[in-house]
């Protein structure tokens, strides 16, 4: 690759992450309307929602610091900068040099702090039961999902997220290894629907006190400002949706950076995230939140499943 | 099916699958120690019951030894659709309380389970080592799966769950018994199968003396003298 396919391909990767992330949010929303018996809004809804918020005007209270106002860019620029380091639709990024997955997730970290801090710095009720309920969701999610990955890139044998897509990928076979990436994946899935807020953890659909838990944190912002927090908390699903579909199942991503191989894996990536979007839907409208305190039970399933996948590695390894 | 004969799998795929299916089973009995539901407790038994008649076909198939397919249907008959409609019809019946009783909560179970994972493989490792056979990894599963089962009868108080935990510790004694030795005689299969079924039924019945003589089937009571 040269340096200007390189920053080509990582220009339109950014592009992508920004361009098709509120179509996955529309998507959700439609399968969990056609499953209630509703038409649902249209598919591009979540795009006019944005343009409209980036119109209007901001109303920030008095009693914020710097830290309300800078938020939003914080949260968007980190989630943006995780985006760059995941592979979508080449199993190799450019700029994976720069970061692994330990760095993926700290960027994804930095972003939910600053959003924590964010609902506590108005000083209103919401804000701060948001950001404790988030606190517990996500000291619990955390380990989780740095265990999980551990336990693909053991097989894969590297934490950078390139090389373990690349080595996947290149692994013939339905399945390659079993029982630590069947458990692996169950724990990230877990771990992806209470990281996004969708609804066994969190319900994004509604603003009733019992149930919130992201919209708590940023219920307010306006405008501009809310406009790049839910773009950011949209980016943030389709990321873990793609690293859910990516590590377990990269089969069909370009290993080249040829224009027909980037072509197919730019299809095959979005054939893969509407299946997995869709199937979001289907579990949120199947099952009912959980009540806060059994949300602990859950994350600890994911827990367990992400600590075995992990054992069962050395220990299947370790018996040639 | 037609057509595929065990020759065109190769060996290494054909016992990934079988750890594939021992894998859910493993899968399921977490599930089944992290539920509070008691009905969703009987339905996770019986998609239990499903993977363990599927891995006993794999093995079947894989193996041809044919009678171990008659047990993987017996399964399915027994441990998947009987078993679970008593049990569901017992729930229903007696007005149980539908929510699961504890003596150790969800999150220290399923810790100590995955305690009992590790165990059951690093007590498995020495035998699974020396094994050639194409289901030795099961074996460490299946051992997994009673200690569970055993955890769960211990752990949960209500006499309906106590029997899931029972029929656990079975499922896992039938894929130890398909991944150490491919399947027991015939003859001793469909002695154990009658045995779970008459067990189910008299602990059916039981239950119901149970919630007749205490309104309740906390078998905790059963320590307090009643007239």
């Amino acid at each position: 690759m040269t340096m200007l396919q390189s920053a080509g391909i990582a220009l339109l990767q950014t592009a992508i992450i920004l361009g098709v992330s509120p179509f996955v949010v529309g998507l959700i929303r439609k399968v969990k309307a056609r499953l209630q018996c509703r038409r649902g809004a249209n598919l591009l809804q979540p795009y006019s929602d944005l343009a409209k918020l980036f119109k209007r005007g901001v109303v920030v209270s008095t009693t914020t610091s710097w830290i309300f106002t800078a938020t939003p860019y914080v949260l968007f620029a980190s989630t943006l900068a995780a985006s760059v380091l995941v592979p979508i639709f080449l199993s190799r990024v450019p700029l994976s040099f720069a970061g692994d997955v330990i760095t993926i997730v700290s960027l994804l970290t930095v972003g939910t702090f600053f959003l924590m801090l964010a609902g506590l710095d108005a000083g209103s009720a919401f804000g701060g039961m948001g950001s404790s309920r988030e606190a517990i969701v996500f000291s619990l999610t955390e380990p989780a999902m740095m265990l999980s990955i551990f336990a693909v890139g053991l097989t894969a044998g590297s934490t950078n997220m390139s090389t373990i897509v690349h080595n996947t990928a290149l692994l013939q076979g339905i399945v390659t290894d079993p029982p630590p990436h069947l458990m692996a994946l169950a724990a990230l899935f877990i771990v992806a629907l209470a990281e996004t807020g969708r609804v066994p953890v969190d319900n994004p659909a509604t603003h009733l006190e019992l149930t919130m838990i992201h919209e708590a944190m940023v219920l307010e912002y306006s405008g501009r400002y809310l406009a790049l927090v839910e773009w950011a908390s949209a980016m943030k699903l389709l990321l873990i949706l793609t690293l859910l579909s990516n590590i377990f199942a990269p089969w069909g991503i370009a290993i080249a950076a040829h224009p027909a191989a980037l072509a197919v894996g730019l299809g095959v990536w979005l054939i893969k995230i509407s299946g997995l979007a869709v199937l979001v839907g289907v579990i949120e409208s199947m099952f009912a939140k959980l009540r806060l305190f059994r949300v602990t039970d859950l994350l600890g399933v994911a827990f367990i499943l992400s600590l075995l996948a992990l054992v069962f590695f050395y220990i299947l390894r370790g018996t040639p | 099916m037609t057509g595929i004969t065990p020759a065109m799998v190769p060996a290494d795929l054909g016992s990934q699958l079988v750890n594939l299916c021992s894998m859910m089973l493993l899968v399921t009995s977490f599930a089944i120690v992290a539920q509070r539901r008691l009905s969703a407790c009987v339905d996770l038994f019986a998609v239990q019951s499903v993977f363990l008649a599927v891995t006993a076909a794999l093995v079947a198939f894989l193996t041809g030894i044919h009678h171990i397919y008659v047990a993987a249907g017996l399964t399915i008959l027994i441990k998947a659709v009987i078993i679970p409609l008593i049990l569901k019809r017992v729930i229903e019946r007696l007005n149980v309380q539908r929510e699961v009783a504890f003596v150790i909560n969800i999150p220290p179970s399923l810790l100590i389970c995955g305690a009992l994972v590790i165990l059951a493989f690093s007590v498995t490792e020495p035998v699974a080592s020396i094994g050639f056979l194409l289901t030795k990894d099961s074996l460490a599963i299946a051992l997994a799966i009673v200690l569970i089962g055993f955890f769960t009868m211990i752990a949960r108080k209500k006499a309906v769950t106590q029997v899931v935990g029972f029929l656990m510790v079975e499922n896992g004694l039938f894929l130890g018994a398909a991944a150490a030795a491919y399947g027991m005689p015939l003859i001793v299969e469909l002695g154990v199968f009658f045995d779970v079924l008459v067990a189910g039924l008299i602990i059916g019945i039981y239950t119901h003396r149970l919630q007749d003589a205490f309104d309740s089937v906390d078998v905790s009571k059963l320590t307090g003298l009643k007239e």
